[in-house]
């Protein structure tokens, strides 16, 4: 049995802290910090969030909102770390299939009834339930039964999950799942008010009928406008939560960069990679990057020609691409260049190929060697089309991969773009032979990239299939040592580079525009900040 | 022909054309490839045949056109796929004052700017009361939204500070003030061109001939004989134009983000939201034919000469 406190203080450290000093858990300021009167946080959000139900919800910037809504077993920390939320303590079984969270009797929900273990066994059977029509039931998919449920072969009360009392919920997973700790601070694991929701139905998301455990609850919602959230003075540690108000504003890139700049918003999460060197020049420290959980990578279809059948082809294509200038000149310095699948993990050792190293001049000429050896040449070169889905910064980038192509190879490739949607049904058809198959990770874990390109994974869309790969990623389900279950990953990521599975670009970066006055927040790698923590300083004009 | 002979025959002719846009609205986006409930990550299909269930979209296609139909002719334009739990209805009731506040009061102001400056222009005609006013109503059309939003809020929001870069805040004044303007300029622009020339036109005819003969101050001559005749090719440009703004301007919300109607529309586009979208489409078809038809009717009123005919 490992103590759950402990664990927390692991990740914790994990979590890139070089002093190895625990990160605390909430917004403890220190005295003589001189704070502003009024500490509503103005926030924006990239899209209007589809819904605050976090049992359906689907999109990164519902689940932003739904992080200062709700509270799960386990909870982001000011770092992103996991720490306790409604758990105030947790045990694995030896086998790593079997965990025990011990509930704080003091949660309350916003409306004064005490969260209980049967809250969450209610939400997780009501995620996995068929008629619920949540589009991302699979995130259950560790606990034993989900998938059955989820896909009508066993009946709700099935899932491997139960509340032998009001304080404890007991959770059984089909293999060692490490990172289960993020799944419960999830969105999709996060509590809902049973009887609220059987009450309202899908109604119960209205501000006027709203119940919620986070640290704040629901107050206004305008479609396309602005969300306003509360302080929940119920919540277990609102002593420790200064915002009495968070307004979200959904807002384009260039109308969030506007209104930060006029004052209007305190944080802006995005803008575009071609404003970076100007913002920087003008606004200096707000503006901040920091490396973000996702890849842009191109994949190809692994079922025709003439990717699938060589090796070499994939890997001259892989080769004949120059990194440094696409993340510098074209991106403007905001992503890092990616020679390998796996963005950077705490713990996890990158596999990156030898020829990342390399000078130019040999990594050309090795990959005009390969593509040679693949049968082409200036009198027969590859011609074929590169889908992309349209987006703010992919047309530049596309044309120079394309160029590089051309000049490094010889090799005839065509930018395509397409939108996002038409994309994903070529992708989901097997249509497209050379595509940009971007990731963003729902959990800092290498599992969540190497299924990619798992046999029979619903997002393979190159139909990559490997039995020495596939062999790495069962044997790492069925270790439960973590190290051990890491070495495996390794393994598998080395046979991906050698086999020339995708062509990985860059490593997202996570954007945002910070005024400095507003503290009480750390870049982390998922890029989740709540507003629980968060405060700002005296500043000029309040 | 009686107006009431009128109106009737206009209004019958109104549901047929209707239908037809709705027919194709539900069709073209029917056809388009991707669903509502597409995402990176696949749906399990007994989830997904559940969602489709819901949303009856599991029913042949002729089936949910009927449906649809149906619904829309009681006056409901179904549940919004982007927004869970939300209706068209409800979407629309929301945006529209938004639109048509901010719509109204920049056409407004570009009735009475572009009124007044193109009718000194065209007094003053080839003076610099006609060029300089007339170089920047070339410069407001040419000029998109796009570029003049964000350069309202940067000099009067980042710069100066005077106003705030954006929101809505139930329609306070000071919210109001830069998304009118951007909105405003180019019909500004566009009406004092047109009331410029066809005042000058009018200006030349020999009714106003008579009237300057007679020894009317310009003052009259204007505001007595040329105003009507003046105002006719406005009535006809101002009836779409109304249609337009108050089914929103997607630029102009983005850039202020207002939240009406046109945002709803783009992202109810790209999101496949079906019913938002032809919801929209089929109001923006009700106000077209709706604001022609006043137009017509102003027409009449405006001119002895014109009969009502449908």
């Amino acid at each position: 049995m490992l103590a759950g406190g402990l664990l927390g203080v692991m990740l914790a450290a994990c979590g890139g802290d070089a002093a190895g000093t625990v990160v605390p858990a909430a917004a403890h300021i220190r005295v003589g910090t001189r704070l502003a009167a009024d500490q509503t946080l103005i926030r924006a959000l990239d899209t209007m969030p589809r819904s605050f139900d976090p049992s359906l919800l689907t999109d990164v910037d519902a689940q932003k909102v739904t992080d200062d809504l709700f509270e799960g077993l386990t909870t982001f920390g000011l770092d992103g770390s996991m720490v306790p939320g409604v758990a105030s303590s947790w045990e694995m079984s030896a086998d790593g299939r079997n965990w025990t969270f011990h509930l704080r009797p003091e949660a309350r929900w916003s409306n004064g009834d005490p969260v209980t273990a049967a809250d969450f066994v209610y939400a997780w059977q009501r995620q996995v339930d068929p008629k619920t029509g949540s589009e991302y039931a699979q995130a259950l998919a560790p606990i034993v039964g989900a998938m059955a449920i989820a896909t009508g072969h066993a009946p709700v009360a099935s899932l491997g999950v139960e509340a032998p009392d009001a304080h404890t919920v007991r959770i059984a997973l089909n293999s060692p799942t490490p990172y289960l700790l993020y799944l419960l601070a999830d969105s999709y694991m996060q509590p809902v008010h049973r009887a609220t929701v059987e009450r309202w139905g899908d109604d119960w998301t209205r501000p006027e009928h709203w119940v919620s455990n986070g640290p704040f609850v629901l107050r206004e919602v305008i479609i396309g406008n602005r969300i306003t959230l509360v302080k929940n003075p119920l919540y277990w540690d609102a002593a420790h939560v200064r915002a009495p108000r968070v307004i979200y504003y959904p807002l384009d890139t260039l109308t969030q960069v506007g209104r930060f700049m006029a004052g209007d918003i305190q944080w802006a999460s995005i803008f575009a990679n071609t404003q970076y060197r100007w913002l920087k020049a003008n606004l200096g420290d707000q503006v901040v990057i920091g490396p973000y959980l996702g890849i842009s990578q191109l994949a190809v279809n692994m079922l025709e020609p003439p990717f699938a059948m060589s090796r070499d082809l994939r890997l001259a294509l892989n080769l004949a691409l120059d990194r440094r200038v696409l993340t510098e000149k074209i991106g403007a310095g905001v992503s890092q260049p990616a020679y390998s699948l796996i963005p950077p993990l705490p713990g996890y050792r990158q596999q990156e190929p030898e020829w990342a190293a390399w000078s130019d001049e040999r990594r050309h000429a090795e990959a005009r060697r390969l593509y040679a050896a693949a049968g082409y040449s200036a009198a027969h070169p590859l011609r074929v089309q590169v889908d992309y889905p349209t987006g703010e910064d992919n047309r530049d980038q596309y044309d120079a991969i394309t160029a590089m192509w051309l000049t490094n190879l010889g090799a005839q490739v065509e930018p395509y773009n397409e939108e996002f949607r038409v994309l994903l049904q070529n992708l989901r058809l097997h249509q497209s032979l050379l595509f940009q198959d971007s990731w963003i990770g729902d959990f800092p874990d290498p599992f969540t990239f190497l299924q990619l390109f798992q046999t029979g994974f619903d997002q393979n869309f190159g139909a990559y299939s490997d039995a020495t790969f596939d062999g790495l990623l069962a044997a790492a389900a069925r270790e439960a040592d973590p190290a051990r279950r890491y070495g495996y990953f390794e393994q598998a990521e080395r046979r991906l580079n050698e086999e020339g599975a995708s062509i990985p670009i860059q490593y997202y970066a996570s954007k945002h525009l910070v005024k400095p006055y507003l503290k009480g927040w750390q870049l982390n790698i998922q890029d989740r900040m709540v507003s629980r923590y968060m405060y700002l300083l005296e500043h000029e004009g309040q | 022909m009686t107006v009431l002979n009128f109106l009737g025959r206009r209004l019958m002719i109104a549901v047929p054309t209707l239908l037809v846009i709705a027919t194709l609205a539900f069709g073209l986006l029917h056809a388009t490839p991707g669903g509502p409930f597409d995402s990176a990550k696949q749906i399990p299909p007994e989830i997904k045949h559940s969602i489709e269930a819901k949303y009856h979209l599991d029913e042949p296609l002729w089936r949910q056109y009927l449906r649809y139909l149906n619904d829309l002719a009681h006056g409901d334009l179904g549940p919004s796929f982007q927004y869970r739990n939300t209706s068209v209805n409800e979407l629309i009731r929301a945006g529209l004052p938004v639109d048509a506040v901010v719509g109204s009061l920049a056409l407004l102001a570009a009735l009475l700017t572009g009124g007044v400056v193109g009718t000194v222009a065209a007094l003053r005609r080839n003076g610099p009361w006609d060029h300089v006013p007339m170089f920047f109503a070339v410069l407001g059309i040419s000029v998109p939204v796009f570029v003049t939003g964000p350069l309202l809020i940067l000099v009067f929001a980042v710069r100066l500070h005077w106003l705030p870069s954006g929101d809505w805040r139930g329609g306070e004044i000071r919210y109001l003030i830069l998304p009118v303007t951007a909105l405003a300029l180019p019909y500004t622009a566009y009406i004092a061109r047109m009331v410029r020339g066809a005042a000058i036109e009018v200006f030349t005819s020999p009714f106003i001939r008579t009237a300057r003969a007679k020894g009317l101050p310009t003052r009259i001559v204007v505001l007595r004989h040329a105003l009507r005749p003046v105002l006719m090719p406005l009535v006809s440009f101002l009836g779409p134009a109304f249609a337009g703004v108050l089914t929103g301007s997607i630029i102009i919300e983005s850039v202020f983000g207002l939240p009406g109607i046109g945002r709803y529309f783009l992202t109810g586009a790209i999101n496949r939201d079906y019913t938002l979208v032809v919801g929209i489409t089929v109001l923006y078809g009700v106000l077209i034919i709706l604001f022609n038809l006043l137009a017509d009717l102003c027409y009449a009123w405006l001119d002895p000469r014109v009969r009502l005919q449908s």
